[in-house]
């Protein structure tokens, strides 16, 4: 089942877009679900979200963050007109279409693409939005669009430093999305937090929230293998109950979810995804003047 | 039939890859008959006409066993027109002989009541059914066969969905297109094949087999959308206003947990992840395939089923020192005797009467230890017949930094949450016919069953196109 891919566009920050031929999908796909996009015949299964859609017309708009091998892969090698081998979804509950009130939704690093379509529904239905973008200058991930879409749209970015690695970086990111957070929640009334990005950083924002009382929502993470509620890969702890984030979430009670364990479980293959990353990378300077 | 013969009570042993040699990689361990070797193993069946023959009759989809086995000698000198004839005579029945004959419990079904049993050995069905499959593949003798098939089926303009490309759906997804309908096969995952693909490894079933038996279905007119996750892409209610019939076969897709703390460390695999990351993501080729899998030092396999022998034969394949640990005796395994033995002779060690009750982690998050009840065994029996067991209160801990979980499987959820399905325990219900609450909807295999094993699956799979079939039939009658 090939989908071809329509366009293609390379953003600041190692930010790609593809708009996808996959009508299956298009045509129901809801804001919180996610696809699973399998691009090589070698290839693992990756988790995406659908930013927008065309019912009619059949296609849906992915946005990646190139940070491992397959997203480096998918930028490099993919081109307008080729086919990605698997697009299956939707996936996952929509996230719930409530009046809430006023909402503060907050996207970490590439965390904001899954943001978009949820909080573009929800301003939609009459609820107040602010999306809060935290992450590394200059990514500007869908500023125009969210712009458009809510109340307000704030992008806290923050420089890098010469000698940073990814740990430095989750630091800062943490650093920057709790004190902006908290001077959110300390000058205006909230009726939901909700938040999207890597566990750690979900987990911190959520201690702040918590002193607050805020009800939150966070959408889970955890590494997914078939997605479909088959493995058990993405089991989180989520009120005492194991809970497989594919077909029970993604979005779940933030007071309620084991953090520790979700910050453990997503970290688990870390050693192995940077083995796959170099033994690409080398492969590419192989390579030699092809690339 | 009447010639006399001697009999032969010792079967003739199919060749095997030595357990040092096979542990290494995941290539086939059985090497299966040549002709030569098959037709000698056929010369034992005493060919007990096919009233009577007990093979027949264990055998859930009733294979004429002595038929085909009668063809192999009566073309002896032919060996091409020997295996075509028998091809022949177990199509009628099964559409997947090349994975039957690989992974049935032969032990317990069509060999369980063989006559020669009582004089020697059982005779070999499940390789013969094997070495026909195979041979008729390579040389291409099952596509001469679909050949002459094809033009003979004549279109009923109704059309068929099936839901998951499993064995059940593969096999009523066959007969269907076989009977003339038009028949459209939704799968969640990447490739069609079910259980085949995602469960059962590479070294018990090549996925080239399996890949095989699919593209004759396609063949036949058969078309499978992947992708497609019944539930969420396409509900059962959008489906009745496409298709004529559903068929539900999404199989027993929800791995079981245990209820015990440390559940969700890391290291910590369901068979179904463990398996899925090895079979189908091919993770034991990583980094050349992108999905990686974790196999430590020690690793301990929970379960005695033929899951938990894959799980442990695969993990054996990584170079671990691998345990299966299991809350009954040995006499309760419910493994396949060849896998268990397979399993052994590979240097996996079983450990009885162990119940896990929790697991320990490291400051990590990582698995390093298995806390066990010792149990025992008491007299009286289950509802399954396997002998009921008892707490010591005495404990043992194992070291392990991988632990694969394989205790079982719920029916997939996705599908039973379709308003209008009765579900009783997370079992599909169906009729006597495999029709469910829902008019025009069948089911079969795991969905209806909970869990139980690919023939069984295949046999509704079958049944339950036999009844679509009379189904269709009086519905265009009533439209004529």
């Amino acid at each position: 089942m090939p989908y071809r891919i329509l366009e293609k566009k390379e953003l600041a920050m190692n930010e790609v877009w593809y708009k996808v031929h996959a009508p299956h999908v298009a045509k129901k796909v809801q804001p919180g679900q996610f696809v699973i996009v399998r691009a090589f015949p070698n290839g693992e299964r990756i988790p995406l979200t659908p930013v927008t859609w065309d019912r009619e017309e059949g296609w849906i708009e992915l946005v990646t963050f190139v940070r491992g091998k397959t997203t480096m892969r998918m930028a490099n090698e993919l081109k307008p007109g080729d086919e990605l081998l698997n697009v299956a979804g939707p996936l996952g509950n929509p996230a719930p279409m409530k009046k809430f009130g006023k909402i503060l939704a907050i996207g970490l690093i590439v965390g904001i693409v899954e943001v978009f379509p949820i909080a573009k529904a929800w301003q939609e239905i009459g609820n107040d939005v602010t999306t809060l973008h935290v992450a590394p200058n200059p990514m500007v991930l869908l500023r125009e669009e969210f712009e458009e879409a809510v109340s307000r749209h704030i992008v806290e970015g923050f420089d890098l430093q010469p000698g940073w690695g990814m740990n430095e970086i989750a630091q800062e990111l943490v650093r920057r999305a709790v004190s902006r957070v908290k001077e959110l929640l300390e000058s205006e009334h909230w009726d939901l937090v909700f938040i999207v990005g890597p566990a750690g950083g979900q987990k911190a924002v959520f201690e702040v929230v918590k002193k607050y009382g805020i009800p939150m929502e966070a959408d889970l993470h955890p590494i997914m293998v078939d997605a479909t509620g088959m493995c058990g890969a993405c089991r989180v702890t989520v009120g005492g109950e194991v809970k497989f984030a594919c077909i029970d979430g993604p979005g779940f009670d933030a007071y309620k979810v084991d953090w520790d364990e979700l910050v453990a479980r997503t970290g688990f293959y870390a050693p192995m995804e940077r083995l796959a990353l170099e033994t690409y990378l080398k492969q590419l300077q192989g390579k030699g003047g092809e690339q | 039939m009447a010639v006399k013969r001697k009999l032969i009570k010792e079967r003739v042993p199919t060749p095997e890859r030595p357990a040092e040699e096979r542990v290494k990689d995941f290539a086939e361990v059985n090497l299966g008959y040549t002709f030569e070797l098959a037709v000698r193993e056929a010369e034992r069946c005493l060919q007990c006409p096919y009233d009577y023959a007990p093979c027949i009759k264990g055998c859930p989809v009733h294979i004429n066993i002595p038929g085909f086995i009668g063809k192999l000698l009566e073309h002896r000198d032919d060996p091409d027109r020997a295996v075509k004839e028998a091809l022949n005579v177990i199509w009628a029945c099964n559409s997947l002989p090349a994975t039957t004959g690989r992974v049935c419990p032969q032990e317990d079904q069509c060999e369980m009541n063989c006559v020669m049993g009582k004089v020697g050995d059982k005779i070999n069905i499940g390789k013969l059914e094997r070495f026909v499959a195979d041979y008729a593949r390579e040389k291409g003798i099952d596509e001469e066969l679909l050949f002459e098939m094809v033009p003979k089926i004549e279109k009923k303009g109704q059309r068929v969905a099936i839901i998951g490309a499993g064995p059940a759906g593969l096999t009523a997804a066959g007969e269907l297109a076989k009977l003339g309908y038009d028949v459209t096969i939704y799968e969640a995952l990447h490739e069609p094949g079910g259980v085949l693909m995602y469960g059962i490894p590479e070294f018990r079933l090549p996925k080239s087999v399996v890949g095989s038996e699919i593209e004759k279905l396609r063949k036949l007119g058969v078309r499978i959308l992947t992708d497609h996750v019944v539930g969420k892409t396409v509900t059962i209610e959008e489906l009745l206003q496409e298709y004529d019939a559903v068929f539900i076969g999404s199989g027993a897709g929800t791995p079981r947990l245990i209820d015990a703390p440390g559940i969700n460390l890391n290291g910590i695999y369901t068979a179904n992840e463990f398996l899925t990351r090895v079979n189908l993501m091919k993770a034991y080729r990583f980094p050349e395939y992108d999905t990686p899998v974790y196999v430590g030092r020690k690793v301990i396999v929970i379960g005695a089923g033929n899951t938990a022998m894959d799980a442990a034969r695969s993990a054996r394949r990584f170079g671990a020192e691998v345990t299966i640990a299991y809350r009954r005796g040995e006499e309760d395994v419910s493994a396949r005797v060849e896998e268990v033995e397979h399993a052994k002779e590979e240097g996996i060690k079983f450990e009885f009467f162990l119940n896990p009750v929790e697991f320990i982690g490291d400051e990590n998050g990582k698995v390093k230890a298995v806390k066990f009840e010792k149990m025992k065994a008491l007299e009286e029996r289950d509802a399954g017949g396997k002998k009921k067991i008892a707490g010591t209160g005495e404990y043992v801990t194992l070291e392990a930094d991988t632990v694969i979980i394989a205790i079982g499987k719920h029916p997939n959820r996705l599908i039973i949450n379709t308003p209008g399905l009765k579900v009783e325990r997370g079992k599909i219900v169906v009729d006597e016919n495999l029709m469910t609450s829902i008019p025009g909807v069948f089911a079969g295999g795991d969905a209806i069953r909970g869990e139980a094993t690919v023939i069984l699956a295949m046999g509704d799979g079958r049944k339950a196109a036999k009844a679509i079939h009379e189904y269709l039939t009086k519905k265009r009658e009533e439209n004529a």
